[in-house]
């Protein structure tokens, strides 16, 4: 399939699952479900950091304005594709990356996945809280959202890719 | 200048970072205390209208709850209605009220959208400034006040909630009297905090907090809560009040808004004594 076709359709459906379906579930203790990151996470190695500024950019201002938090979800999001490229270069394996595959767990196996984008989620997600609560005084209650949302976040994001995504072949 | 354009190129990616995440905080600090722009809210059209296609659906988990709400409310109102009362003296007869003038009118509408589990929660109205809506205006349901419109867009409105940092409404002990300011620390959504009460006189535990209607916003005496625990401020002479919201905010559906029909001569007449002090 066409890659940016895939990719619209994608951002579509990962904003419409985040704000209709995942902005109104309620666990309780300040949990808050977030799989949008996912979105950024799955754009193939070759994407340079400029276009993933900008595409995180409008998938943030997005998801904002669908839930009144006025440019919260940007700047995490922003953060978090800032980062993508760094983390990938600290967990490279001696070979290097495919260019052309995607960072799925399917295709890069679990282990990779879980140290990489499992940094990368927590940092999202301790940005997000903290510009949330902005008090150092709650600095507790920061982390324990932080602490409480990440696996739950981070195992609908695996389960997603199970799910729907298939493992690339390249020859 | 080419050391200039290459230390551009050089940190070209942190630049356009920065610039993005400038515009991403300032967007965020700013709209908290004044909303510039519809846009970006849910009371724009294209997310309103998709809200509202949600809420086509998701309203009827809560059908049967909310109808025996409105019922109660229903009963309580025909209560009051004359038919419902005997005439004990045959000569009384209704006549038309002087002595009391209309000042409070109430704009039903549905909450389509909510938030409970963040720091600052809105929720989406499904009727707008086309329907008479004004930032500004109180919300309140049958067990309580909900917040205060924010933001409006023709058809759809955001309603800043008391579960947010600081509503700015005064509100009071029914009993006393004493005066505090509405605020929620955002763990609870069920309880809130009530401060800037001075701790001369005691308080008791269950009493009832209601609005004051100093602002002109909410009328006098709508329920807000009640108080859960009492404390004192260390190293001051003020009480930490906790109360428990009259309103489950999770629940609520339907709302009315409070539209004050003298709100303009009373902001008239504070004016002018606003000028008054200042010469």
């Amino acid at each position: 399939m066409n890659k940016l076709l895939k990719n619209s359709l994608r951002f579509v459906l990962f904003l419409l699952v985040q704000t209709l379906i995942l902005n109104q579930i309620e666990i309780g203790f300040g949990i808050q479900l977030m799989i949008y990151p996912l979105f950024i996470m799955l754009l193939s190695f070759d994407t340079g950091v400029l276009s993933l500024l900008a595409i995180s950019f409008t998938l943030g201002i997005c998801i904002d304005a669908f839930s009144n938090t006025f440019g919260l979800h940007t700047s995490s999001l922003l953060v978090f594709s800032f980062l993508r490229p760094v983390i990938f270069k600290l967990f490279d394996s001696r070979e290097g990356y495919d260019l052309l595959l995607e960072p799925t767990v399917l295709n890069m196996g679990n282990g990779w996945f879980i140290k990489s984008f499992g940094s990368l989620l927590l940092i999202h997600h301790f940005w997000f809280y903290l510009l949330e609560m902005f008090k150092l005084n709650d600095m507790g209650y920061v982390l324990q959202k932080t602490v409480y949302s990440l696996p739950l976040s981070f195992f609908l994001c695996v389960l997603l890719q199970y799910l729907f995504v298939n493992k690339q072949y390249t020859k | 200048m080419r050391n200039f354009i290459a230390f551009i190129k050089h940190f070209r990616n942190v630049l356009i970072f920065a610039l993005l995440q400038g515009i991403a905080l300032s967007l965020y600090f700013t709209f908290v205390q004044f909303p510039r722009t519809q846009y970006l809210t849910t009371a724009a059209s294209i997310q309103g209208s998709i809200l509202e296609a949600r809420n086509g659906i998701t309203k009827h988990f809560n059908l049967s709850k909310n109808n025996v709400r409105l019922q109660k409310e229903n009963i309580e109102l025909l209560e009051e209605l004359p038919k419902s009362f005997i005439k004990l003296e045959g000569k009384l007869v209704k006549i038309d009220d002087t002595l009391h003038r209309q000042q409070y009118e109430y704009i039903p509408g549905i909450i389509i959208n909510s938030t409970h589990s963040k720091r600052e929660n809105y929720f989406t109205l499904n009727i707008g400034s086309s329907q008479g809506i004004k930032r500004g205006m109180g919300v309140f349901s049958t067990n309580g006040i909900v917040g205060v419109i924010h933001n409006t867009s023709e058809h759809y409105a955001v309603i800043k909630t008391c579960l947010t940092k600081k509503l700015n409404t005064s509100i009071m002990l029914e009993k006393t009297g004493q005066q505090g300011f509405l605020e929620w620390d955002g763990v609870n959504a069920r309880k809130g905090s009530m401060t800037g009460v001075s701790n001369d006189l005691k308080i008791k535990k269950w009493a009832k907090v209601v609005t004051r209607g100093g602002g002109g916003i909410f009328p006098r005496g709508l329920p807000v809560g009640k108080i859960s625990r009492v404390e004192v401020v260390e190293g001051e002479s003020l009480w930490d009040l906790t109360m428990i919201f009259a309103e489950d905010f999770r629940k609520v559906q339907n709302v009315y808004i409070i539209k004050n029909l003298l709100l303009d001569e009373q902001r008239d007449i504070e004016k002018q004594t606003d000028y008054e002090d200042q010469e």
